[in-house]
């Protein structure tokens, strides 16, 4: 990490992996293929936010699945029932998301101790609740149906490879904002926070401020990541935003691992695909593929406390120690990497060359 | 008046579950610095294991034992395979811990119990009993005495015996409960046991009035971290209060406005309490004195 702001510039192996990642859709033509994808775009989103809050600035929160349904009911309540504008609809979910992170920050983050993990899981039941009690809003139940496309300046993001295009274009310039936060002052301050409060202060570090900064912009990620996906589901139902979706996110920020944006991008990869299995390995008998989704959440739970315990530094570190050994015979990472698709592992690559580099 | 009275009956008895969730809270708190996120799962494990051990056929009392007995070794394990090995002085690590505790518990007992609410029988059968035209159910007596009952254990524990003693310097630090002899992570472990065992309490006597089943934990543990966060997270007496102040706010605000507002009490008590007053009911108390 000693290298976080030493270069100047993104690395190429980021650029091509963008490439690679623009021509999925070019390239593979099976379109639940691409929504999948999808699905990984939008969870990636989240992840970049929770890896500013949990990987950086050591915040740990319960609720996120929350903001992400405040954005995707926002966007669709606006655009269907007000009919305002996409673009309009998809604002106001990150702005909206925001505030709603900023009330729950105010008080929870002015103290030591851990109280934002408890108030964002407190928030994050009510949120659940309200999802369904205000049912003149949200649909109640039944959900919120009918919501239109995406669609900017009269192009109507319809098929599967232009909704993948948009999901990973508005992923992408979140993490290179990401990128730049994380190498400048900000980062810094962030990761000061993780190793501990009291030589961040002893540093001249605001660390409140910097705590609700990575908390709002957490949260306006999240609501955004909802806006897109009521745009690409077309229907958004309550029982998406509970507890185990926002312990997923939380997971895939730990299991990613602290101080790094391509660890958890690429534990979002890993476990997105994983939900999906049956996507990627057609051939996969029903009985595995059914047990996979029943056990789906006991995997994230075991999976924190074993990271935890084994690996406290994540995928992030578990691919650093890899590439300090240097020895051809690699990890378990590298195994994990070989079952998965490109898109899996190429998110975590460009840290982990600049580490090569840098040592 | 008589509805007043309703109110106050039925917040009482949900602020006796609470102090005791809240006890839980606090025991862990005390000797880690870290919040137990899993400690709403050992409530559920109280209610579960409760309609597990009378449906084997075991008669109440030898049920009731062996359901806070049990909870009390899975929350011991927990500790023993999950906490111990970090660490120590990372509370940041503890809590993920905890949530990831708590998940795989809760999804434990979702493939052992299954996803259908389950009841026990009242502890004793009988019409409610009428008082100044109030009705009280008998399983709400039950409650607050076996509250009372396990407050005043825990405060005998704490204050009369070498362990609780040895609790309490652990709380105080454990470096110098160290050099004094004490095996400190055995007192960890200590604190895991009985936070389950108090869950496991509240978890039993409340499951005859609302039921109970696998994903109940996560919302009676922020009910009852409110509880102990509006007690101050320390005092064990405000604690109890707390609990009780918190389930008399949330009985008014559902009896005299709606009752979906119930659940949202607890999110503005302790948003509000973490923003005006972090102290909690102990800092007033103190504040009071000074």
């Amino acid at each position: 990490m000693a290298d976080m702001g030493g270069k100047p510039r993104l690395p190429w192996v980021s650029w091509l992996i963008a490439a690679a990642v623009a021509c999925i859709p070019l390239v593979i033509t099976d379109r639940f293929l691409i929504k999948v994808l999808t699905f990984v775009g939008l969870n990636v989103l989240v992840a970049i936010g929770l890896a500013l809050l949990f990987g950086y600035t050591g915040q740990v929160s319960m609720g996120h699945a929350a903001f992400v349904g405040i954005g995707a009911y926002t966007c669709a309540f606006l655009t269907v029932r007000i009919g305002t504008p996409w673009i309009v609809g998809f604002a106001a979910a990150g702005v909206i998301a925001a505030a709603g992170g900023l009330l729950l920050a105010l008080p929870s983050l002015r103290l030591k101790g851990h109280y934002l993990a408890m108030a964002t899981l407190g928030f994050g039941e009510i949120m659940s609740l309200i999802f369904v009690e205000a049912e003149s809003v949200t649909g109640g139940v039944d959900g919120f149906a009918r919501i239109p496309p995406p669609s900017v300046a009269g192009f109507e993001f319809k098929e599967p490879a232009t909704l993948y295009w948009l999901v990973w274009a508005v992923a992408g310039v979140a993490l290179l904002l990401a990128y730049n936060i994380t190498r400048f002052r900000p980062g810094r301050a962030m990761l000061s926070l993780h190793g501990g409060e009291i030589g961040a202060v002893a540093s001249g570090v605001d660390v409140v401020g910097t705590k609700i900064k990575a908390f709002v912009i957490s949260a306006a990620l999240a609501g955004l990541s909802g806006a897109l996906y009521s745009g690409v589901v077309g229907f958004v139902s309550p029982s998406v935003f509970v507890l185990s979706s926002s312990v997923m996110y939380l997971a895939m920020a730990v299991i990613g691992g602290a101080g790094s944006l391509a660890g958890p991008v690429a534990a979002t990869a890993l476990f997105t695909l994983l939900e999906y299995l049956n996507a990627l390995i057609p051939s996969m008998p029903a009985p595995i593929a059914e047990n996979l989704g029943l056990y789906q959440t006991d995997i994230y739970g075991i999976a924190i406390i074993l990271v935890v315990i084994f690996a406290p530094r994540g995928l992030t570190g578990l691919w650093q120690r890899r590439r300090s050994a240097s020895s051809a015979k690699g990890g378990s990472l590298a195994e994990r990497r070989q079952g998965s698709s490109t898109q899996a592992d190429t998110p975590a690559r460009p840290e982990g060359l600049e580490e090569g580099e840098g040592t | 008046m008589s509805e007043l009275l309703q109110f106050l009956i039925a917040g009482v008895k949900n602020g006796a579950i609470y102090a005791l969730v809240a006890l839980g809270f606090t025991v862990v708190f005390a000797s880690t610095g870290a919040i137990n996120f899993a400690q709403g799962e050992f409530f559920m494990l109280g209610g579960v294991l409760g309609v597990f051990f009378l449906r084997l056929g075991l008669p109440l009392p030898a049920a009731v034992l062996a359901a806070v007995l049990a909870t009390a070794i899975i929350g011991g394990a927990f500790e023993a395979l999950a906490i111990r090995p970090l660490s120590a002085g990372d509370p940041l690590k503890i809590i993920i811990v905890t949530i990831g505790g708590s998940v795989a518990l809760r999804q434990f007992a979702l493939h052992i119990f299954g996803p259908n609410e389950m009841i026990i029988a009242p502890f004793s059968s009988g019409p409610p009993i009428r008082f100044a035209g109030a009705a009280v159910e008998r399983q709400t007596l039950w409650i607050w005495g076996l509250t009372l009952v396990t407050v005043a254990c825990l405060a005998i524990v704490y204050q009369k015996t070498m362990l609780g003693k040895a609790m309490q310097a652990t709380s105080l630090s454990h470096d110098g409960a160290r050099l004094m002899g004490i095996d400190t992570k055995k007192m960890v472990t200590v604190a895991f046991v009985l936070s389950a065992a108090l869950g496991a309490v509240a978890g039993l006597a409340v499951t005859p009035l609302t039921q109970t089943a696998f994903d109940v934990g996560a919302g009676i543990g922020v009910k009852g971290f409110t509880a102990a966060i509006l007690g101050g997270l320390g005092n064990p007496l405000a604690t109890v209060c707390g609990g009780i102040v918190l389930g008399l706010l949330e009985s008014l605000a559902a009896g005299y406005f709606d009752p979906l507002y119930k659940d949202a009490v607890a999110l503005v008590v302790l948003l509000g309490v973490l923003f005006v007053r972090p102290s909690g009911l102990a800092g007033l108390m103190r504040r009071g004195r000074g």
